[in-house]
């Protein structure tokens, strides 16, 4: 038999509303929209590199671009998910593609050891603009990101906030990587690569105390 | 006898679509699955403190359920959230209230809730910050009485408390 309702129940009933249920398919509309957006900022603001349709690129910008985009995917789509929380969810796949992303920047420090120095040969000075402009452009992914969040419920906050920066610096890197004629492995693992170790560790820093509910 | 998976589900749709009625039968379902849920892990005096929170979160969060997903998880979940959220709020207790309201409930229902279960958080954790969060936060011991209890020393139980709790956290999610 069900029990007498509390003097809450009574008033939350009284206090309902229809709701709009959460759509993951929202939530990717506004990734889809907020890296698209980025890509049109990084075109007006710096042009994109017609080296890969003119046959130019080397197979390396395919390579480190599209694990680097697959990596913002992946956790862009994990942190859509944390926002409708569950027991039993884990994020074994976002952590499977981050290692494999590692492979780049160890990849180049390999071959810093193994033939000289990195500046040499990877364009340092321009690496850091690449740098600090690929975690720049994470903006727009990471503010959608967060308002996803705090419409929902995400009880795991700190995992939440390293996800959504890892997804910023990786789908920033991308869209302002392809604007960037340098496509050697040593620019690519390094400095296409770091926005996202920075922005996660930001993202792990800053972002809990704005989503906790 | 408290509402299985699909009855949860069905109150569920009906209260995002703003059935008041539907609405007050979750609620009442769910405080009853509440109470039992946290019934071993907090002291009685901060139980209904502890449900009635968690009827609040269900309340602001409701447009957070998928109907696509199973419901209680989804409870168990932001109840979990909750309860951690708590113990790092949880004051000293004089009393411990733990232990006679340990009744076994046996069948379907226990076998998901088990699944789901606080207990399975604690599985994660090594037996010293286990034990420093039962004692202290629990059960309502002070830290130098534990440190007594377990052995430790005074600065390793509180530390114990803090990594353990940090764990705890990051674990609400990915337990199951």
């Amino acid at each position: 038999m069900t029990p007498e309702p509390n003097p809450l129940i009574v008033q939350l009933a009284d206090d309902l509303e229809p709701v709009r249920p959460i759509r993951m398919a929202h939530g990717f509309a506004a990734l889809a929209l907020a890296t698209a957006l980025t890509i049109v900022a990084v075109a007006l603001w710096q042009g994109l590199w017609n080296g890969p349709v003119a046959g130019e690129a080397a197979a390396i910008f395919f390579v480190a671009n599209g694990l680097i985009a697959l990596v913002g995917l992946a956790s862009a789509r994990t942190v859509l998910r944390m926002a409708s929380p569950r027991v039993g969810s884990r994020n074994d796949g976002s952590r499977w593609l981050l290692a494999a992303l590692a492979i780049l920047p160890v990849t180049a420090l390999l071959l810093a050891v193994f033939e000289g120095a990195l500046g040499s040969h990877d364009h340092a000075a321009d690496g850091l603009h690449c740098f600090f402009a690929g975690t720049a452009s994470g903006a727009a992914v990471a503010a959608a990101l967060v308002f996803w969040l705090r419409r929902g419920a995400p009880v795991a906050p700190a995992a939440a906030g390293f996800y959504t920066g890892v997804a910023a610096g990786a789908l920033g890197s991308f869209a302002y990587g392809l604007s960037c004629p340098f496509d050697t492995v040593g620019h690519l693992g390094i400095w296409h690569v770091a926005p996202v170790a920075v922005s996660a560790v930001m993202g792990r820093v800053a972002i809990p105390a704005l989503i906790r509910w | 006898m408290i509402a299985d998976e699909a009855t949860f589900a069905r109150l569920m749709v009906a209260t995002q679509a703003g059935d008041r009625r539907a609405y007050t039968v979750l609620l009442t379902e769910a405080q009853s699955w509440l109470e039992r849920y946290f019934r071993r892990r907090v002291p009685a005096p901060q139980l209904d403190d502890l449900v009635q929170e968690v009827l609040l979160a269900i309340h602001a969060k409701r447009a957070t359920w998928d109907e696509k997903r199973a419901f209680l998880p989804w409870l168990a979940a932001i109840a979990r959230y909750r309860w951690v959220d708590h113990l790092r709020r949880a004051y000293r207790l004089n009393e411990d209230e733990l232990g006679d309201h340990d009744t076994p409930e046996v069948g379907e229902e226990e076998a998901v809730l088990a699944r789901m279960s606080l207990e399975r958080l604690f599985v994660h954790l090594p037996a010293g910050q286990c034990h420093a969060i039962e004692l202290v936060k629990i059960k309502g011991l002070s830290v130098t009485e534990a440190a007594t209890r377990t052995g430790q020393t005074e600065s390793l139980v509180k530390v114990n408390i803090h990594r353990g709790l940090k764990k705890l956290s990051a674990l609400v999610e990915e337990a199951d």
